[in-house]
């Protein structure tokens, strides 16, 4: 594949997540909610980790929340060659769940634990929308 | 109720093989296998009719095979009467041997091979799939470094993390690795703590000194009982003599601490069935997948306090001559990483050590040994998978 850029991987919904990504195409962050357990949880699972049943349902979330931890890739995976030096956080979302992602629209090196951060849209190929977070400077 | 099985001493590790780790070696899964079979034989005179229980890892380089165990029963001549294969990841070792003991109590089988191999440099066909496809590979994470880099940033927001402490390990550990002929050949030179300090950076804090390499390889172990063994003559055994797990540790919880891991429970476990104190551990052979991953066994164990892992390493000698030898192979940051085989690398380093078999490593008193495995990335998470062993020598 020499000459060929690498590209991003790209998701492909599952049955299970397939209401996140329809969501994120319209840039909305949306969580699953166990209803028996009244807790969020995050990636999409198909039973409530808590609870053990399956009274989940998808709720919108206000995309706040803070570094938990975050990590600066000086060697980039396939696609993402023309970004390094790049940072991924762990995020705190408010309402009480973590998500992995991409802090963007700030110096890697500026990222910092505690940084209150809110949810941002990449457009990373035809028709997928990829979240990601960036400062929050309202917070 | 949780009970410790191994605690009559009534199974007994009775030989050892391990082959020579190395890079792109441009052999198969089955080759490995076989040269640490043909070395378990040669040792106990013993033919591959005499094994009737055989246990093993998933491969890398076979996992997209799911006849990849009864494969390597038919490619190795065997015909065992109980067949286990783990895939708790670099646990799996340990998890091998656990349930191996378990064949052999229950009466399924007499003999078990528990073995590792791999050639991930060689031959990679693995396919993490589940959370992955979706909500890790998109973000461009650099793979376990990564999850390490995100480990150790939030270990260093909670407590203090000295990095010559990590360096001063990564320098121990390589020490070992000079002296063992069986670690990855291009390995064998020794460090000092400013190579490691002045190392690439990976996914920061992880630089490239701090993190394993994966090569291609083989090792494994021969079990028996007790009985059997003192019967066939084997003078020189190993009891295994308490065994832990837990997998998907704090898995259900949405904001874990992640400093925190399976050996907060198993590590405290694990010694207590074994009736020992951490003070009573003579050798350590932790599994070693990122430098950071050792610190956090030490603390979490207790061989000291959580946060306390740098000072207690600054103030100790962990290579084979010190007070708490560490790895004395090089682990397989300083020995290579037999892909998934890994799990089985510090074990038989253990085993040869209580053997009184490791040259000029020789550990002066190697009557007992904590081995451990660690498995599995979970989504944003430390490790899935904790297994820890007490090996003690059977008199």
């Amino acid at each position: 594949m020499s000459g060929t850029a690498s590209k991003r991987p790209v998701p492909v919904p599952s049955n299970t997540s397939r209401p996140f990504w329809e969501a994120a195409k319209e840039r909305r962050l949306v969580i699953q909610y166990d209803r028996q357990a009244k807790r969020w949880q995050f990636y999409p699972r198909a039973i409530g980790l808590d609870s053990g049943r399956r009274d989940l349902e998808w709720r919108e979330v206000s995309g706040k929340g803070s570094v938990y931890s975050y990590t600066v890739t000086h060697i980039p995976t396939a696609g993402f060659e023309d970004k390094v030096p790049y940072a991924l956080a762990i995020v705190d979302l408010d309402e009480g769940v973590r998500m992995l992602a991409n802090v963007i629209h700030v110096a890697p090196d500026d990222v910092r634990i505690g940084m209150r951060v809110k949810v941002c849209w990449e457009e990373i190929g035809e028709d997928a929308v990829y979240f990601a977070f960036e400062p929050d400077l309202n917070s | 109720m949780i009970k410790n099985h191994l605690i009559n001493r009534d199974i007994a590790i009775v030989a050892y093989g391990e082959t020579k780790i190395e890079r792109r070696s441009g052999k198969t899964v089955f080759e490995f296998a076989a040269d640490v079979m043909e070395q378990i034989l040669s040792r106990c005179g013993l033919k591959p009719a005499d094994i009737d229980g055989f246990a093993t890892n998933v491969s890398h380089s076979e996992s997209a095979n799911q006849y990849a165990t009864t494969y390597m029963c038919d490619a190795l001549g065997l015909t065992p009467r109980f067949m286990h294969v783990s895939d708790h990841g670099g646990g799996s070792g340990l998890a091998c041997i656990s349930r191996g003991a378990m064949a052999i109590q229950a009466g399924m089988c007499e003999t078990v091979l528990v073995l590792g191999a791999d050639a991930p440099t060689t031959s990679w066909n693995g396919k993490n799939l589940g959370y992955r496809p979706e909500f890790w590979d998109p973000t461009g994470i650099q793979g376990p470094a990564g999850a390490f880099g995100l480990l150790m940033h939030r270990y260093m927001a909670q407590y203090d993390l000295k990095f010559e402490a990590l360096g001063k390990l990564a320098v121990s550990q390589r020490e070992g690795a000079v002296l063992n002929e069986n670690a990855l050949e291009s390995l064998r030179k020794p460090i000092t703590i400013d190579d490691y300090l002045n190392s690439r950076p990976v996914s920061s804090p992880m630089r490239l000194l701090d993190a394993v390499m994966f090569a291609d390889g083989g090792n494994g172990v021969l079990m028996m009982s007790t009985e059997r063994a003192r019967a066939l003559g084997f003078k020189k055994i190993v009891h295994p003599i308490a065994y832990s797990e837990i997998v998907n540790f704090n898995g259900h919880e949405a904001q874990p601490d992640i400093t925190e891991t399976g050996f907060s429970v198993v590590g405290p476990e694990v010694l207590d069935k074994a009736g020992l104190a951490a003070r009573d551990i003579r050798m350590f052979h932790p599994y070693d997948d990122f430098l950071i991953a050792m610190m956090l066994q030490l603390e979490q164990i207790g061989f000291c306090k959580h946060g306390e892992g740098s000072d207690f390493l600054l103030g100790t000698d962990v290579t084979w001559r010190g007070s708490l030898p560490i790895n004395t192979g090089g682990g397989q940051i300083s020995a290579g990483q037999v892909g998934l085989a890994s799990g089985l690398t510090n074990l038989v380093e253990a085993v040869r050590q209580i053997f009184g078999e490791a040259g000029a490593r020789q550990v002066a008193d190697a009557s007992n040994a904590l081995v451990t495995g660690i498995g599995v990335i979970p989504y944003g998470g430390t490790w899935s998978v904790s297994t820890a062993m007490v090996l003690e020598q059977g008199q």
